[in-house]
Order: structure tokens, then sequence, then C-alpha cells
């Protein structure tokens, strides 16, 4: 286990040679707590990978065409991506559950094969090759996600924390409390773009390409980030953050099985999702997506009101 | 109870992972011999995912060239101890992966990676990081010397520390198209390219700036996606113009699917094809209905280079099968690497100044490989004989013409 | 043209015989059963292993990898699901449970190789296979100007007749009553005296065997057989299909299917094959806005 010996017996020298995973951890966190934000407000929505690459294409294209500074670029493609939000939500955002999941995976795939891969300036299949900087991005990666953990955790402790919760627990029930459900559940959708626009801009800084493929922008992705928030537990900040952490790292905790890493990733999960099914972070959670008739989790906060 | 149980789980799960072992013994302390040392290089390749299909075969040339340098008694005395990592075909891993080989395992060069598409990810990276890396199987635009191309910064310095010995797309698929045109005059041409990777993308590009220098009439230009569960109605399409020649640029399974596609419908003309041909799998895959489909490759298995029935025969027995091209050309980088670290005069003291060496030694490598007598241009790129192959029929290949390197 | 119709409606079959195994779960558990892809190229791998590295005939290769499909029906119910409803967790567990085990699935085929412990189930790594001349039959007729093969027209019967027995099995037996009822409530089912679990069971099996058969048939017909035929080319057509035919609802799994076909090739042949790739998104995010209840389901359930 070189990787975690290194990482305990010289952790100035791991860091140093490790700043790409170490970023691409603070990226996938960034997008897992975007993955959050949704969850918490009762929405199943898989549409983050689609709004990262309206942030990244937005971003790079500006630099490459406009010569715009840094953080102009990502500037843009952060709100650029909040609008993609907005104009998706708005006739999206009355599906519930699964059927909300599978409409945004309809239009991140879409936006995928059929904008990206069909609209010359986009590089196409080609992708853009652009001057980034790999190694400089840790410190900027890893104050957004700090900044943005935090943001996120004050705003679902305070009014519109209650109703995103409230929303989840019960969409019916906070309805006839008089909550406004689709204004609060589009802040939350268009919030959640947001973050993920800004991720995919930084993301995209990080490597000198950006290319349409499934794992970038895809549903592979989506199941992925879905992953990290399921995994890590969504009823709390940290857990979807946990999940990142831990899915990024997988290959290299399971180094050592070395062609069979997928075998041994896999039984980890299903091993960890069969005996803590409400995720490693948090006690709740999770609630969002339970017919009627699937019995209730006996580990979970009661309901307020 | 219940929480032991899963931590049990866990800690089973990490034991079992733990078993297997790592040993790598570092080199002594002595300042100027090679005897007992150990040099330390990486490679990056696809093992699995979509270039699946070609990693292996590098990977396996390679370690074969490490174990038989080893066991003559290696380089100057010391060992090679070669590290492949899997990129799972994915351009973010094989740039984490390029760094933690880089500046953790502190490998003197890389090999690598398999694909374009991470190419263009990885070996900006390893300039920046001044590490040499040798592409073994890359074939895309804009690989050497200009790694730090972009749209809007096309005139770039040369990047001084990448090289590859694959044969480019830009020499190899007009080459392919100029001797096709020669032997049969072909007047009409239909372009099948898959849209959603660089490899291919680049392939068509360059089909589609060659066909009319030899009198060939491009109908269509038909791309799709590698995600398309069935590409019968793209290659009917193709079909029902009725082209002389079906260009495909595409990797892995799917040049094999369109070929077997196209002559299920009764197509008669002739396939021609990019580096994504130059393996015995797709040839295998293909079968019947890839007989006589042409590419232009890097290496023949019959050629009667010095080095290479050495090759072919020590491959043969160690992995009871025949080498392919990209074997072949995962062989000659541990070649050309070893040769280089031979005269490069390593301290094995001064890592970056090794580097810049090593560096300085490969562009004056001058050796046989079963590519034939290498030397990079001056633009760190290959200048060697390109072999006009076409499928047999039965998962092989047989050869056409012989280009001679202008 | 006409070829083009041929081709809509034979892949349109492929997408229906995927479907139709992945709606009946989630008619019946209201699960996304994720690992049916992975199902569905392990029944074309296998298959493909007997034949070419086993030296079994076609017929009982067929067998054993439907049955072998079938088995995985049962590992997904004891190993992903059955855990999880013990400890009452809410179903989106069951989604990630199930796509740890498509990784498991996927990664022991794309590991093995003559030297890898899954060398007697795989041994062609992540490349991609076809099977040998001769080892299926495959006649190709020409009608006209039209191109028939033999193993895409069997295609079709096939998912029809399947269909219907299923149709009726759900419909008229008492098994399939059952079924329904645990589709309904399944707490009412349990206390009318009805094995639940054995139901999961049965349905699960049914779902993977249905699952193993699309993917022989694919792999026959498109002569590609490779560890990723299942994620990269049918699971997120498959969730299309079930959503335009209305999830749950197996005629409308069919029906789903042959229109996805038509819709993608149809696009390929007025608009061109770039936005092919694109439309059956587009499609799907349109049925959703417009009709998320589907072409064919009554009701609209809001579940996972």
């Amino acid at each position: 286990m070189d990787f975690f010996f290194n990482l305990f017996s010289d952790p100035v020298g791991f860091w140093n040679s490790h700043t790409l995973l170490i970023s691409q951890i603070g990226i996938n966190g960034i997008i897992a707590t975007s993955m959050f934000l949704v969850l918490y407000s009762g929405q199943l929505s898989l549409a983050a990978p689609g709004f990262m690459a309206v942030g990244a294409y937005t971003s790079v294209l500006m630099e490459l065409y406009w010569h715009t500074p840094f953080a102009v670029n990502i500037a843009a493609g952060t709100l650029l991506a909040a609008l993609g939000g907005l104009l998706v939500g708005l006739p999206v955002l009355r599906l519930r559950g699964v059927f909300l999941a599978i409409a945004t995976i309809g239009f991140i795939e879409a936006l995928r094969l059929g904008v990206i891969l069909n609209v010359p300036i986009t590089g196409e299949g080609l992708g853009l090759k652009h001057a980034a900087d790999p190694l400089g991005g840790v410190p900027i990666i890893l104050v957004s996600l700090v900044v943005t953990v935090f943001l996120v955790w004050r705003l679902t402790k305070g009014r519109l924390g209650s109703a995103w919760s409230a929303i989840r627990q019960d969409e019916i029930a906070a309805l006839s409390q008089g909550i406004n459900v689709a204004q609060y559940k589009m802040i939350a959708f268009v919030f959640s773009a947001l973050l993920a626009g800004y991720g995919g801009a930084l993301e995209a800084h990080l490597t000198f390409i950006v290319a349409p493929g499934d794992e970038q922008y895809g549903v592979t992705r989506a199941v992925q980030i879905l992953t990290f928030a399921v995994l890590g537990g969504s009823g709390f900040v940290l857990g979807p953050l946990a999940g990142a952490l831990i899915v990024t790292l997988l290959p290299y905790i399971f180094l050592q099985a070395g062609p069979y890493i997928n075998v041994f990733s896999g039984i980890f999960l299903i091993a960890v999702i069969v005996f803590r099914p409400q995720g490693i972070v948090g006690r709740g959670g999770l609630a969002i997506v339970r017919p009627a008739w699937w019995p209730r989790a006996r580990a979970r906060a009661p309901s307020p009101g | 109870m219940k929480r032991m149980r899963f931590v049990c789980w866990v800690a089973a799960t990490l034991v079992i992972a733990a078993c297997g072992s790592s040993g790598n013994t570092g080199g002594g302390n002595s300042a100027n011999a090679y005897a007992g040392k150990t040099i330390k290089f990486g490679a990056i390749l696809s093992i699995t995912g979509a270039g699946g299909v070609y990693g292996p075969q590098s990977r396996d040339g390679a370690m074969l060239a490490v174990k038989q340098i080893n066991a003559s008694g290696g380089i100057n005395g010391a060992m090679i101890d070669l590290e492949v990592q899997d990129d799972a075909s994915l351009a973010a891993t094989s740039a984490q992966k390029a760094q933690t080989l880089i500046q953790s395992s502190l490998d003197l060069a890389l090999l690598g990676p398999t694909l374009s598409n991470s190419a263009v990810a990885v070996h900006p990276l390893a300039e920046s990081l001044k590490t040499p890396i040798l592409a073994v199987s890359t074939t895309g635009i804009h690989i050497v010397p200009d790694c730090n191309w972009t749209a809007a910064n096309p005139t770039t310095t040369p990047c001084k520390y990448v090289f590859r010995d694959s044969l480019g797309e830009q020499t190899a698929i007009p080459d392919n198209i100029k001797s096709y045109a020669a032997d049969a005059h072909p007047s009409t041409g239909v372009l099948l390219v898959a849209q959603d990777d660089k490899f291919s993308s680049d392939g068509g590009k360059i089909v589609q700036d060659t066909v009319g220098q030899y009198n060939i009439q491009l109908l269509k230009t038909i791309p799709f996606s590698k995600a398309a569960a069935d590409l019968t109605p793209y290659v009917t399409e193709a079909v029902q113009l009725h082209p002389d020649v079906i260009f495909i640029t595409s990797l892995g399974g799917i040049p094999a699917k369109i070929m077997t596609g196209a002559r299920n419908l009764g197509f008669q003309g002739q396939f021609l094809g990019g580096n994504g041909f130059n393996t015995a799998t797709v040839s295998k895959q293909a079968g019947a209905a890839g007989k006589g489909a042409r590419s232009a490759s890097a290496w023949y298995i019959g050629n009667t280079f010095a080095s290479n029935q050495d090759f072919v025969t020590a491959y043969k027995s160690e992995y009871s099968k025949d080498p392919d091209q990209f074997a072949a050309q995962g062989y000659a980088g541990i070649k050309i690497l070893a040769d280089a670290a031979k005269r490069a005069n390593l301290t094995f003291t001064d890592l970056a100044g090794d580097r810049d060496k090593l560096r300085a030694a490969m562009e004056t490598v001058n050796i046989q490989t079963p590519l034939g007598p290498f030397q990079f241009t001056s633009t760190h790129d290959v200048k060697q004989t390109v072999w006009i192959i076409e499928m047999d029929g039965a998962g092989g290949f047989k050869l056409d013409h012989q280009i001679q390197p202008s | 043209m006409d070829q083009q119709i041929v081709n809509a409606i034979f892949i349109g079959s492929i997408y229906a015989l995927f479907a139709v195994g992945y709606t009946l779960v989630f008619g019946i558990l209201d699960i996304l059963n994720l690992a049916h892809s992975a199902v569905f190229m392990l029944g074309a791998a296998l298959t493909y292993s007997l034949v070419v590295n086993h030296g079994q005939p076609f017929a009982v290769a067929c067998i054993l990898g439907i049955a072998a499909s079938a088995f995985m029906g049962l590992v997904i119910e004891y190993v992903c699901l059955r855990p999880l409803r013990r400890r009452q967790a809410p179903p989106i567990a069951a989604l990630i449970s199930t796509i740890g085990l498509a990784l498991v699935i996927v990664a022991a085929i794309e590991q093995g190789t003559s030297s890898s412990i899954f060398s007697w189930l795989w041994v062609d790594g992540a490349n991609s296979v076809a099977f040998p001349a001769g080892t299926v039959p495959n006649p190709i007729w020409h009608i006209g100007d039209l191109t028939l093969e033999a193993s895409k027209v069997a295609i079709i019967p096939i998912t029809i007749a399947l269909m219907l027995v299923l149709g009726y099995v759900m419909r008229y037996t008492q098994v399939g009553r059952g079924l329904r009822a645990v589709a309904e409530n399944p707490r009412a089912a349990r206390l009318m005296g009805l094995d639940v679990d054995r139901m999961i069971s049965l349905t699960l099996v049914i779902s993977s065997a249905l699952g193993g058969l699309a993917g022989i048939m694919f792999g026959v017909a498109l002569g590609d057989i490779s560890p990723y035929i299942g994620r990269d080319n049918v699971e997120v057509r498959g969730l299309a299909v079930i959503v335009l035919g209305g999830m749950g609802s197996i005629p409308g799994a069919v029906i789903g299917g042959y229109l996805l076909g038509v819709v993608e090739v149809l696009t390929l042949v007025t608009l061109g094959s770039g936005a092919s790739g694109g439309v059956a998104f587009a499609a799907l995010f349109l049925m959703l806005v417009l009709r998320p209840q589907g072409l064919f389901g009554t009701r609209l359930r809001e579940r996972i």
C-alpha cells in the first residue's frame, strides 16, 4: 500500500506529487455538493454533467477566442450554467422521482450527442485543446470547495433549508403549509446548476483538452455523481463530500488488487450501501424517492410539523 | 453487532485487496557506474476501455523487451523496472497516473499513452515536468512536436520532451489511399467516421483532405457516435450510394462491425482504414467480411529487418500468439529508451539532470528495431518504412506494398 | 429507404427485448435495475465463450448463457436487493447496489484474459469479438432491393412471442396474479399469504433471462461482443424506451422499442447522421415534459 504509506510518511511529497488527484477530489466535491442541493430539496436530478459541460465549454471558448482573463471565463461559464438551469428547470421541475432523473438524462445526452458533437465551434469530437494549468489549480479548487460547502451548509440551516427539507419529506404537506414548492425547488435547481457549472469550468482548466466523452459529460458521469451523494449520505452536506472522496480514491484504495480493482470497488460499493443504506454520513436522508409501500427507514429523524 | 459485521466486510475486502506485493529494490548510492542500479520507466496504457483493443499488446511488447534486456545483463549492468498503469482509456485518469509516475514513482521516462485523446492531456504535462515521454501508439494530429498546439495559438515552440515511435495518420492514411488509387483507380468514396474521439475525428479529417489529390470523389461523410446500438442504418446510407471505397476511421470493435454490416448488405467495393485496423483482433472479428480491407501499418510480421525475426520468435514463445503492430511499437519503445539510457551517462543521483541527459540521448538514437533501422526526425517523429497490408479474412494480414521512407 | 425500414424494425426489436426485462422489474419493484445491462452483456459473452473456448454447440451455449443470466437475477436479488429490503432502505440505495454489481460483472469480463482468474468466463479482455463464421447459421436473403439476415429477422418473432407469453402469464395465471398483487401493494400481498420474496426472485429471474437472451441476439446479429456492449450501446436507450412506453408497461416497452428504432433511423435519413445520436434523448426529454406517463402508462408513478 505504497499510496497510503507515502501519504503518512511524506505528506508534503505526497501532496506535491498528487496535485492532479487532489484537484480531482476537490472538483468532485464541488459537483457532489451541487448534487446534494437538489437531493436535499427532494429532486432526483442527474443534470449536473450537462451544466458542467456548459461551464467548461463557455470558459474555454472565451479563453480561446476572446482571450479574456481566467476569472472572467470561469464567472461567465458559471452564470451561463445557472441560466441553463433556469431554462431546463422550467419544463422539468414538475416531474418527480425517477421521471425527473430520466428527463435530465435526456437533457445531458441531447446536449452532448446532439449539440456538442454537431456544432463546429465546440471542436466536435476533437474537443478543444487549450493552455491549461493542471498543477496550479489546487489552492483555487480547495478554497472554492470550502466556501461552497460552507455556503450550502448555511443555506440548509436557514429559511430556504427548512423549506427544502419540508418539500423533501412531504411535498403535499409542504404545499398545504403555504410553502411555494415550485419556487423553492427552482431555487435549489438553479443553485445546483450554478455549482455544477463552476465545477465544470474549473475542471476544464485542469486538463489541456475539453472533449465530449461519456465519462466526462454523459450518463456515466451522472451516475458517478449520484454515487457520491448516495454512498456518502445525502442528509447532511458533508455526506456527498465524503462520498466524492471515497469514490475518487477507490482505484487507489484497491491498488494492490491490480487488474481486479473494479471487481473490488464494486464489491465495496455493494457492501457499504447494503450495510449503510442511508449513506456513510448522517442518519436520515434519501427519503425523497420512496414508493408509498416501501417501509420507512428505521433510523430516521422525525418530520417537522 | 450490525456495525461489527459491516466493519468485518470492509476489513475483509481491504485485506484481500492488500494481498499481493509490491517489491521495488532501489539502487545503491555509488556515483558513476550503472552496475547494480535500477532504471525506472513507467508506462501509461489503455488496458481496459475503448483502447483496450490495443494497449495490452503494447504492454506485452514492452515487457518482453524489458525481460530480454535484463536477462542479457541490463543497461550497462543496471536493471530496468517497468511499471505499467492502466488509464482505462480516460484522459483525466491518464494525466493523474502520469503525474504520479513522474513525481511519486520518480520514473526516468514514460511510455504512452495508448490513445490520442489521453496523449493531448498527458504530453503537455510531461513537457512541463521536463520528463521524456515516448508515444508508442498515438497517431493523431498535433502529437509531436506541437504538443502544446491550440487553435488560438497554432505556432507554439516545439515540445522538447515528447517523442513518438508510432506512425502518424498524417503519413499513413495518405500513403494508403495513394497506393490503393494507383492499384485500382477508384472514383468514388464514402467516409464513415466515429465522431466522439480525437483519433477517429483526426483520421476522418485526413481522409477528407486527401481523397481529392487522387481524383476520388467523396460522395458523403457519415459521422456516427460509438454509442449507437446498431450501425447498420449508417452503413446502409453508405452502401446505397454505391461507392468504390468505404473509408472507416474508428476504434476498437467498430471497424469490424461496419465491414460485416456492409458485406451483408451486398457491398462489393473496398474498405480503406487507419491505424484502428492494424491489430489481429480487428481482423479476427471482421472475419471473411474484412478480407481485403487495407490500411497502412508501421510494421508487418513478415518484414525482413534484422531484429524482427528475433522479436517475432521471442514474442511467440513468451505469449504463444503472434505479435501485432502495437506489440512491435511497445517493444521498440523500450529498446529506444534503453539505448538512450545506455549512452546518457546517467548519474542516478540527479533525477532532473538524468531526464535531460536521457532526452538528449534519445535525439541521437540509431538502432535496429522490428520497425526497421530507427532514428527520430528533427521533430521527434518516425521516419520509417510503411507497410500497406490487407486483412486475410482469417484473423491475419498479408502484405500488398512496401513504401520506403522518402 | 426500404432497407432502412428493415433496419429500424430490427434495432427496435433489440431495444424492445432489452427493455421488457428492465420494465418488468420496475413495474413490480419500482426499482431501476442498473445491473440489467451487465447481465445483457454477460449473456452474450458467456455464450461466445462456451462456443469458441469450450467447444459447445451454439444451441447448448445459448441455453447455458440464458440460464447463467437467470442465475444472475438471483444474485441481484440476494446480494443487491433483499438485504436492502430487510434493512428497509430507500429504493435509491438499490440503484447504487445494482451499479456496484454491474461494475463487478463488467470488470470480471474486461479482466478476463488467458492468465486471469476469470479465464473460464472470457479470454478476450477488453476486445470486441464476433462468432467465427459457421458457428452460428446466418443465411442472408435478397428480396428485390431488400437484404434480410436470418439472425436479425429471427429477433422479431422471438420478441413478439415472448411479449405475448409474458402478457398471458401476467394476466391469466396464478403466478401473474401474484406478481401483479406484489406490484400493487406488497404488504397486502403478504397479508393475503403470498410469498412476496419468492415473487420478487421470480421477477428478477425472468427479467435477467430476457436480458441475457437480448444480449445473445445482439451479439449474434451485430457481430459485436465486448465487455461494453451493455453499458455503451443499450443501457441509456433502454431507459428511453421504458419511459416512451410508460414505466412498467410490458406492451409499452415493446412499442416504445420499435418507436425509438423508427425515430432514430428516420432522423438519420432525413436530418443526417450527426443529429440521430441526440434525437433519442431529445425525444425522451420532450416525452417526459409533455406526457410523463408515457404512451401507454395509465398512471404516473412517482417512484424509483
